[in-house]
């Protein structure tokens, strides 16, 4: 990694409210990403981890406090992000291929009208060849499982080579073959220095993946490395007690 | 004689362009699930056009103008209360149509009649009404061409397309534009009540044989041209109204469309049966 991209922070929230019509739905967010770095945001439905990822999207207006997102306002960095968002938030019955839907992620690139070049196609085939679904160009995006699909979308923002990259609940009803080869491609994408922000529900994968965790509910209860975070104390705090089951000292599960 | 001058020559080509403009514009309509509003385009177009009748300008524009206000109006009525976009659309439909009929009732001697708004005047089309449709359906086609990316991502993915930096509003001001001039262009031939059947079933059929668009579209502007054809034909053959055989024709196509489709559709699996039994 070259020391300017380093020192430059991906992300950066001072004291952040974000919600709709005025009103918050989420406060004192105070988060520092730099490149690389992977954070989990959890915390029970709700608890605006989407709109806290749209609102680094430049789509849910900031109502206070400072938010810098690659040197500029979220909206201004729109380009720079990728976007996985939540499977069931698209119409799979649109007649659309998964060929075709990980080009949407070169749109931007290629512009709305002009023709794709060669250079477009080969790294579509590659996003897709790097989640498993080469043979799944020509598929018609309806008749994949949701695990596929999800892979699907990711292939998508892959191909549009982000320095950010965004998730919403990336594992939801996905497979365990998804599932591998999802985090698998997080990985190599982090160890290359995309910074990754993810919501999930699943404090295994959080803990797994993710070297810095975020729980959130109404506002931001804790910040920082998964062993500090994901505590029984917290949790207990940010879910409301009743939600939380404890077996030892070290593994907590939430039950929604 | 010039080819044209035969009001039947020129009501074949009026279908076949129409048909085809239909289908085309159809298949936006019925991937994004607009046949409702489409429904209220049509029935608005109804009072612009009377009303352009009566202050003596382009029907073409006055149908522009009143499909735009109730573009507008279903769009300012349903932003108060996101979940009543249907009632928005159906009162504006109703209204809209009751204000024609109005405006008609008005006129006495008027110079064309309600019956040919309704169910539209195909054997009355002038060499000027074809070429419009011509060039109606040359920038529609032109427009949903270079639209194409945008069109598909808004289309399949909202958030994403948002997300992606493509401002969503424009795209849909652009697709609803291209149906309303679809709309305005063929009430005239077609009718006003009859003109939505012309725009979803040749679609809603070509729908059932593809998941690719552009086989998609293929398909609804020639399930379009025919089903125009066709109800040309049966309307000269027994001598009923041509916006009316025509919107049966094409109730017809989607009809045996489905039943082809489900009959291709059942032989795989009724073979695969007894092998999943056994399984």
């Amino acid at each position: 990694m070259d020391g300017v991209a380093v020192a430059d922070a991906t992300l950066r929230y001072a004291q952040v409210s974000v919600g709709y019509h005025g009103t918050p739905v989420l406060t004192d967010v105070n988060l520092d990403l730099t490149p690389g770095q992977r954070l989990a945001l959890i915390g029970p439905n709700g608890a605006g981890k989407s709109t806290l990822i749209k609102s680094i999207l430049g789509l849910v207006p900031v109502l206070a406090g400072t938010s810098t997102v690659l040197g500029r306002t979220p909206s201004q960095a729109r380009a720079l992000i990728g976007y996985v968002p939540q499977t069931d938030s698209l119409d799979a019955d649109f007649p659309v291929t998964a060929g075709q839907v990980v080009m949407m992620g070169r749109y931007r690139r290629i512009g709305w009208w002009r023709p794709t070049r060669s250079a477009d196609r080969r790294r579509v085939h590659e996003a897709l060849d790097r989640l498993g679904l080469a043979d799944h160009a020509r598929t018609h995006f309806g008749v994949l499982s949701g695990g596929q699909r999800q892979r699907v979308l990711l292939a998508r923002a892959i191909a549009a080579e982000p320095r950010l990259l965004l998730l919403d609940e990336p594992f939801n009803g996905v497979d365990a073959v998804s599932q591998e080869a999802i985090l698998s491609v997080l990985r190599d994408l982090s160890a290359v220095g995309t910074t990754l922000v993810l919501s999930t529900h699943d404090l295994t994968v959080a803990r797994e993946l993710a070297d810095t965790v975020c729980v959130l509910n109404g506002r931001q209860w804790a910040v920082g490395p998964p062993d500090e975070t994901v505590t029984a104390d917290t949790l207990r705090r940010a879910y409301g007690g009743h939600a939380i089951e404890l077996r030892d000292g070290r593994t907590v599960l939430v039950e929604p | 004689m010039n080819w044209w001058d035969d009001a039947l020559h020129r009501a074949t080509a009026e279908v076949l362009l129409a048909g085809a403009l239909a289908g085309l514009v159809g298949v936006h309509v019925v991937l994004r699930r607009l046949s409702f509003f489409t429904m209220a385009l049509t029935h608005a177009t109804f009072p612009g056009v009377v009303a352009a009748s009566i202050i003596g300008v382009n029907i073409v524009v006055g149908g522009v103008v009143a499909g735009a206000i109730v573009a507008l109006g279903v769009a300012a009525l349903s932003r108060h209360r996101s979940q009543n976009t249907a009632a928005a659309t159906g009162v504006m439909l109703s209204g809209g149509f009751a204000l024609g009929a109005g405006l008609v009732a008005t006129q006495n001697g008027f110079s064309r009649d309600l019956t040919s708004f309704l169910v539209g005047s195909i054997l009355t089309v002038s060499p000027q009404d074809l070429v419009t449709t011509a060039v109606a359906l040359v920038v529609v086609a032109a427009v949903l061409l270079a639209c194409a990316r945008p069109l598909r991502y808004t289309g399949f993915d909202r958030v994403g397309a948002q997300a992606a930096g493509f401002a969503t509003g424009v795209w849909d001001v652009v697709l609803l534009l291209a149906i309303q001039v679809a709309v305005v262009t063929i009430v005239p031939a077609i009718g006003t009540i009859l003109a939505l059947a012309l725009i979803v079933a040749p679609a809603a059929a070509a729908r059932q044989w593809s998941h690719r668009l552009s086989v998609i579209t293929a398909l609804a502007v020639t399930f379009g041209a025919l089903g125009g054809l066709g109800g040309l034909y049966a309307s000269s053959r027994w001598d009923v109204a041509a916006g009316a055989s025509i919107t049966l024709t094409a109730t017809a196509v989607l009809a045996l469309s489905t039943v082809l489709s489900r009959l291709v559709r059942s032989r795989p699996t009724a073979a695969a049966r007894p092998q999943a039994l056994a399984a």
